[in-house]
């Protein structure tokens, strides 16, 4: 499968070979590049592996393997139309199934966004599989994330009944509009990215997750990801993995001074927080600093 | 404001079809929602028995099919179909319009601390059509 209706200057971005495998039923797309020691690249919500295409390369040319997957319900894998085929806990065990399918050891995990609570489940709970943590504009603790996360406007009336479906669903409001709110440099994202995630999520009921996953955060106790999310947080506290916080400088939703700070008292073995131009998609304005700042960071690394 | 959309009797279908046009898989994700449904079509007594119907500003009129799941209070979803002439397209401005309009009347129905000025604030924001 190729990005449907990708223009020229965005398909040239991401010259990856598809690769698929099927975890717990589903097809997921994902691109596995190079030879080394394997960095796994995981997005978020609404976006997809091209997230990290100013990350990609620099990797590969140091000699690192770098696998990209899309999580299922986005980028090119297959998209369920159920709200009901979604939970936190299944799509860690879909990346799960996916490390098992390649056979990875030794694993850098870089999260951004979703990428962060499905990540570190699955990295909290397959510690042997894993080298390197690198966490970025994510959270992992439970209610509330933030202060925004508990407002009326805009945050949850966005994702509320009915007007979830019609908002993010018919109109693809959060991968083009959303997405553009959250970055700095709002042209170069028009320019650069915003039709690849946009192209992805061509029809309304390809969109569901976009909507499905704000209703995941937890707001109060009795909120379904609640247990997870107090796992995540005390798993995560006892943590001595290596890690790297870099956080965007701009981010006004998760943003550092709460939420990078809140990451380094978990794991004060970490290196960072390293503040990079950035809203919430810090990776569309700093792509080429994170990836340098990556690759710092796992040459420093012990031997394995 | 006063939403224009109105409860209605069920109208004939003869010569119409149901033109599905948006679903909620979840529309107890805040309860307050799915007890306006509740409170709006008498969903305690009716049950699964009939859907509801409303006319909106455009005139035409639109079917809500509550969805019950097992384990969850009912209704757990809701299906919204436009009734439109059986062999004919609809116009899709229209029914997005209209659409905004139920999504009005519903954040109404719901009320505080809900309201239609962050529901057009948001729709604004997003620069969805209906609500410039």
């Amino acid at each position: 499968m190729l990005i449907p209706d990708l223009p020229s200057h965005l398909r040239d971005q991401w010259p990856y070979a598809p690769k698929y495998a099927r975890v717990n039923g589903w097809r997921m797309h994902y691109i596995d590049e190079g030879a080394g020691e394997p960095v796994v690249l995981l997005h978020g919500n609404p976006t997809w592996g091209f997230l990290y295409r100013d990350v990609i390369q620099p990797l590969l040319k140091a000699g690192y393997r770098v696998i990209v997957p899309d999580m299922i319900g986005f980028g090119l894998s297959e998209k369920p139309v159920n709200e009901h085929a979604h939970s936190l806990d299944g799509h860690s065990a879909n990346l799960a199934g996916l490390m098992q399918h390649l056979k990875l050891e030794n694993i850098t995990l870089v999260c951004h966004d979703w990428g962060g609570p499905t990540g570190l489940s699955y990295a909290l709970s397959h510690q042997d599989k894993i080298r390197a943590l690198v966490i970025m504009s994510t959270w992992a603790w439970p209610a509330p994330p933030a202060e925004f996360h508990t407002r009326i406007f805009p945050w949850r009336t966005m994702h509320a009944p009915l007007v979830g479906p019609y908002l993010f669903g018919r109109h693809n409001a959060l991968a083009g509009r959303g997405v553009y709110l959250s970055v700095v440099d709002r042209e170069k994202f028009k320019q650069r990215g915003m039709g690849a995630y946009e192209a992805v999520l061509p029809d309304p009921a390809s969109r569901l997750l976009t909507w499905t996953w704000p209703r995941w955060i937890p707001l109060d106790n009795s909120d379904r990801a609640n247990e997870r999310f107090r796992w995540l947080e005390s798993s995560l506290s006892r943590c001595k993995l290596p890690a790297m916080i870099i956080w965007g400088r701009e981010d006004e939703v998760f943003d550092a001074a709460t939420f990078a700070t809140r990451f380094k008292k978990m794991l004060p073995h970490a290196e960072g927080p390293h503040l990079v131009t950035g809203r919430h998609f810090l990776l569309e304005d700093s792509g080429p600093e994170i990836a340098a700042l990556v690759l710092q960071f796992l040459k420093k690394l012990p031997a394995q | 404001m006063t939403s224009q959309i109105k409860i209605i009797e069920a109208p004939s279908l003869t010569e119409k079809r149901r033109a599905f046009v948006l679903i909620e898989d979840r529309v107890g994700h805040y309860p307050e929602f799915r007890d306006f449904f509740d409170r709006s079509f008498d969903l305690g007594r009716i049950g699964l028995s009939k859907p509801g119907y409303v006319c909106a500003p455009s005139s035409m009129v639109y079917e809500l099919c509550f969805i019950g799941r097992s384990g969850e209070a009912f209704p757990s979803g809701v299906e919204i179909s436009a009734i439109v002439d059986a062999l004919e397209p609809f116009d899709e401005t229209v029914v997005d319009r209209d659409l905004w309009e139920i999504l009005c009347w519903m954040i109404e129905g719901v009320g505080a601390p809900w309201s239609v000025e962050d529901l057009d604030a948001t729709g604004k924001l997003y620069r969805i059509p209906a609500a410039q």
